[in-house]
């Protein structure tokens, strides 16, 4: 998410070569894509601490 | 002796009485009476009393709307204040700033000191506040793992924001050892990585939340390396652990709700960054067409073609200047002739027989002497206009 808002504004800045462009294009929607999957497929993971001292267990 | 006035010796007495210590910020303990607030402005105005002693007592309308019960008469209570001078009257009165029922114990005023102790000590600084990360990773949950707070906080986290794990430590949340048990729950939650962590219960009595109320744990809070939002179930006072946390939520659920984004947000989030590549991707390419175009142009310019267009008008030009300046050539030679030949036209013969002069021809051959006649010899003459046959009679 942090990379695709680089990219954006990288975009944005407007003076870069045709090429560039593209790449960064091609990774800005390789990544959206990516964020979309992990947020479709998120699983929440739960870790419980019996919050002992180790004196205590 | 010097005179000096009334005001003078009032306003004396209540820079003594604002200069010593023993009288300023104080606790006093006695009963209400007189209790009056004025409709208006809102301060409110009472006698602080016991069984020998009283003492007038001024609360300003900004204190006195911070209370959260309703004074009145015949209440023991513990109000908290300095002594100054009312210049107008030459009174001495209690200027208070909180007052706390005496049926709350003495508890509740030795909680009221620790708040204060804790207050000069920094521990609620908003200074020292840390924003809550924005996508946290591990969110900690340091509470009674047999409680409702834990499964509320499972619940709306699993729901709104599945992208991060929950790191539930278990903790006393109340009774003998919970002070401790909480602290240590927080240290815990911080050595395994929690980039924010709850620390709370749900409601319960005053006498529940003591825990929450400790010194400890408000150190605890405050020395915690990462964020920490309180969710001491407690709507209406505020909890030491609240007063040093990070952030503060009503309840576990909020808390959960306030630890992390929903993920619809995180959605939109993504949908606004794609528009955004989209536009900033098609405006490069907007751009370098532009400029292709433009160097395309330049290019068609230099082509041999088109040189060679350049280079035929510029020849048909010249062609027409060459035509131009040979028509003019012939107008002008024309001109001259026309000029000769009226010069030479005044030279004519015929110009000169005009004139009264004759030809003589004889046998068709023009004469110019009378050495060839003899008498007796035709001959032709001609004049400007017609001719005559003559016979030569004489010579000479």
């Amino acid at each position: 998410m942090t990379r695709l808002g680089q990219i954006v504004s990288e975009l944005e800045k407007g003076d870069i070569p045709l090429e560039k462009a593209v790449e960064l294009y091609g990774e800005g929607v390789k990544l959206s894509a990516e964020c979309r999957k992990q947020l479709d497929s998120a699983q929440i993971k739960i870790t419980e601490d019996d919050g002992k001292a180790p004196s205590e267990e | 002796m010097p005179v000096i006035t009334v005001t003078q010796i009032n306003r004396y007495i209540g820079s003594i009485l604002k200069n010593d210590r023993n009288i300023q910020g104080i606790m006093v303990r006695g009963e209400i009476s007189n209790y009056v607030k004025h409709f208006r402005s809102g301060h409110v105005y009472f006698t602080l009393k016991d069984s020998e002693s009283a003492i007038k007592a001024v609360m300003f309308a900004n204190s006195a709307a911070r209370l959260k019960f309703a004074p009145e008469d015949g209440m023991a209570v513990i109000v908290s204040g300095s002594i100054g001078v009312y210049e107008r009257d030459g009174a001495y009165q209690l200027y208070v700033n909180d007052i706390i029922p005496e049926g709350a114990g003495a508890q509740g005023a030795a909680l009221e000191q620790l708040k204060r102790k804790l207050q000069k000590e920094g521990i609620f600084d908003t200074a020292h506040k840390r924003p809550i990360p924005a996508m946290p990773k591990k969110i900690g949950a340091v509470t009674s793992l047999s409680g409702a707070a834990v499964r509320d906080i499972i619940n709306v986290l699993s729901r709104r924001y599945p992208l991060g794990e929950v790191y539930a430590v278990n903790a006393l949340v109340q009774g003998e050892g919970a002070p401790e048990s909480v602290c240590r729950g927080i240290l815990r939650a911080e050595a395994a990585g929690c980039d924010v962590i709850i620390v709370g219960r749900g409601g319960g009595s005053s006498e529940d939340l003591s825990a929450f109320n400790t010194e400890k744990v408000a150190y605890a809070i405050y020395n915690c390396k990462v964020p920490v939002i309180s969710a001491v179930g407690h709507e209406t006072d505020f909890t030491i652990a609240d007063l040093a946390a990070d952030l503060r939520a009503p309840t576990p659920s909020a808390a959960a709700e306030l630890a992390a984004p929903d993920i619809s947000m995180l959605y939109e989030k993504i949908g606004i960054l794609e528009r955004r590549y989209e536009k900033a991707a098609l405006a490069v390419l907007d751009r370098s067409t532009d400029r292709f175009v433009a160097l395309n142009a330049r290019l068609a310019a230099q082509s041999p073609e088109n040189r060679l267009k350049l280079t035929g008008e510029k020849l048909s030009a010249l062609n027409k200047r060459r035509d131009a300046a040979f028509l003019r050539y012939m107008d002008r030679l024309e001109r001259q002739l026309g000029e000769k030949a009226a010069r030479l036209d005044s030279l004519s013969p015929l110009k000169v027989l005009s004139r009264g002069y004759s030809l003589v021809y004889k046998e068709d051959s023009l004469l110019s002497s009378s050495e060839s006649l003899k008498k007796g010899d035709k001959v032709k003459i001609t004049f400007g206009s017609g001719g005559a046959e003559a016979e030569i009679t004489d010579k000479w």
